[in-house]
């Protein structure tokens, strides 16, 4: 299966942060990469989801970053001039009051994209990357 | 001396570009270090500013090629019609993505952009004027699951002999040749569930034309049934090599892509001992970039390996043609 390897660099080994705003804990961000060869526009994600320790993060909670701007994610889809180069973090901010617990954490990450240059005969390639890792949050 | 030289698309090095252990510079460094010196490259992949190039990016990647005396020979444009949600691109639009990559292409020193066959005959004749204009050759790649009869061939290599002839051809990828699933991709198999016994018994039936009906109704599971019906159906109906004769005056340029090589004797999956001497044979004069692309499969593999067996292979038919 093509691409399949390429999801080892969808979850950024990174810790995850909680976000402080004049010492008010507000949430949480964590980083992903495009797991491909190269990049892709932000319109060619189908699904962004994720779940932090087995819980569905909900969508309305998440802010997708990248480019130094900030997308909902059902912007997503509109987004056919915003280009994510493949070695760019974008960084996934979660709306929590308090943040997260520090300690290991296990992410689940879900993408379904779709690859817009190999609708060979009509259909376009559409994959899944799913991917689980244990992050520590500091 | 040979009118075929070896050159190397920088995607040869995704695993190490993708995970960070080499830079655009560490690969250039690194294929200038192999030896090689004609290059393509994938602005898409490894162009921070991608769609939309600077100047500044485009000298310091000249500069880059001249410190490493490096050959700028093909930059890779695609034709990525399902970049919406709602529709495919215009032709409008793809005339804008193209003239785009012919004008970073020219300014950045490369004479021949390769796009994808997405472009369509018509928008492809319409390039005709730019490309002379900035004299720059525009191609087509031919990759698997096209092949030489796809209906839409016809028209392209009509239009590369006609009204485009020496600007317009088309680039062969040698995936179309592959008649055998490599190590790489049965490997992944067998992590994803594959019982080894079943797989042997798949890639027999494969041998034998494949028999999907026998597939449905055997003893095997899903993950089984998808690598029968992707494996009979990507590497059954591979082009046929001796056709390449009467359309090498449009090749302009080779992709001499292969996945695992275990040694560098013989690669199972992609007869190179049959293509190189056609190839040569027909009278094609240019490079063949070396093309690994084992990385959509497994990132633990040494990429410089593999294209040092690609490499010491290759020499090794040509070589033997020459003598």
């Amino acid at each position: 299966m093509d691409f399949q390897a390429y999801n080892k660099i969808f979850v950024c080994k990174e810790n995850i942060q909680n976000v402080k705003v004049e010492g008010t804990v507000i949430g949480y961000e964590f980083k992903i990469k495009y797991p491909s060869y190269r990049g892709t526009f932000l319109s060619c994600i189908e699904e962004l989801r994720f779940k932090m320790d087995g819980e569905e993060i909900a969508k309305d909670d998440i802010y997708f970053c990248l480019n130094n701007k900030q997308f909902l994610l059902d912007e997503l889809p509109e987004c056919f001039k915003e280009y994510w180069f493949v070695r760019e973090k974008a960084t996934v901010r979660v709306m929590k009051a308090g943040g997260i617990e520090s300690g290991e954490h296990e992410l689940n990450a879900f993408m379904k994209h779709r690859i817009p240059y190999t609708g060979y005969f009509g259909q376009y390639l559409v994959l899944d990357s799913d991917v689980t890792d244990r992050l520590t949050a500091e | 001396m040979s009118d075929i030289k070896f050159g190397i698309t920088l995607y040869s090095f995704s695993t190490e570009y993708i995970h960070e252990k080499l830079d655009l510079e560490g690969v250039l460094k690194k294929v200038k270090d192999m030896g090689y010196k004609g290059i393509e490259i994938i602005p898409a992949q490894m162009a921070p500013e991608y769609p939309y190039l600077s100047d500044e990016w485009i000298e310091e990647l000249k500069g880059l090629l001249v410190k490493y005396e490096l050959e700028p020979v093909c930059w890779s444009a695609y034709i990525d019609m399902g970049i919406r949600s709602d529709r495919d691109l215009t032709e409008q639009e793809i005339i804008q993505y193209t003239v785009n990559d012919m004008i970073y292409a020219k300014k950045a020193g490369f004479p021949m952009v390769r796009t994808q066959h997405a472009i369509s005959p018509e928008i492809f004749r319409k390039m005709i004027p730019f490309c002379k204009q900035l004299d720059m050759k525009l191609t087509i790649e031919m990759h698997h699951p096209h092949h030489p009869e796809v209906p839409v061939w016809k028209e392209f290599f009509e239009i590369m002999k006609g009204e485009g002839k020496g600007y317009l051809g088309y680039v062969i990828d040698f995936s179309i040749y592959q008649t055998m699933p490599h190590k790489l991709y049965l490997d992944q198999a067998l992590e994803y569930g594959c019982r080894p016994e079943k797989l042997d018994e798949i890639i027999e039936m494969h041998k034998k034309g494949g028999d999907m009906e026998a597939i449905e109704n055997g003893d095997y599971n899903s993950i089984e049934k998808h690598t029968a019906e992707e494996m009979f159906g990507k590497f059954s109906a591979p082009a046929r090599i001796d056709q390449i004769k009467d359309t090498i005056d449009c090749c302009f340029y080779i992709h001499g892509k292969f996945y695992y090589l275990d040694n560098s004797e013989h690669d199972p999956c992609i007869p190179f001992e049959e293509l190189i001497p056609t190839i040569r044979n027909a009278g094609f004069k240019g490079y063949i970039a070396s093309e690994y692309e084992g990385h959509h499969f497994d990132e633990t593999i040494d990429s410089e390996e593999q294209l040092t067996h690609f490499i010491e292979l290759n020499t090794k038919i040509l070589d033997a043609i020459q003598d």
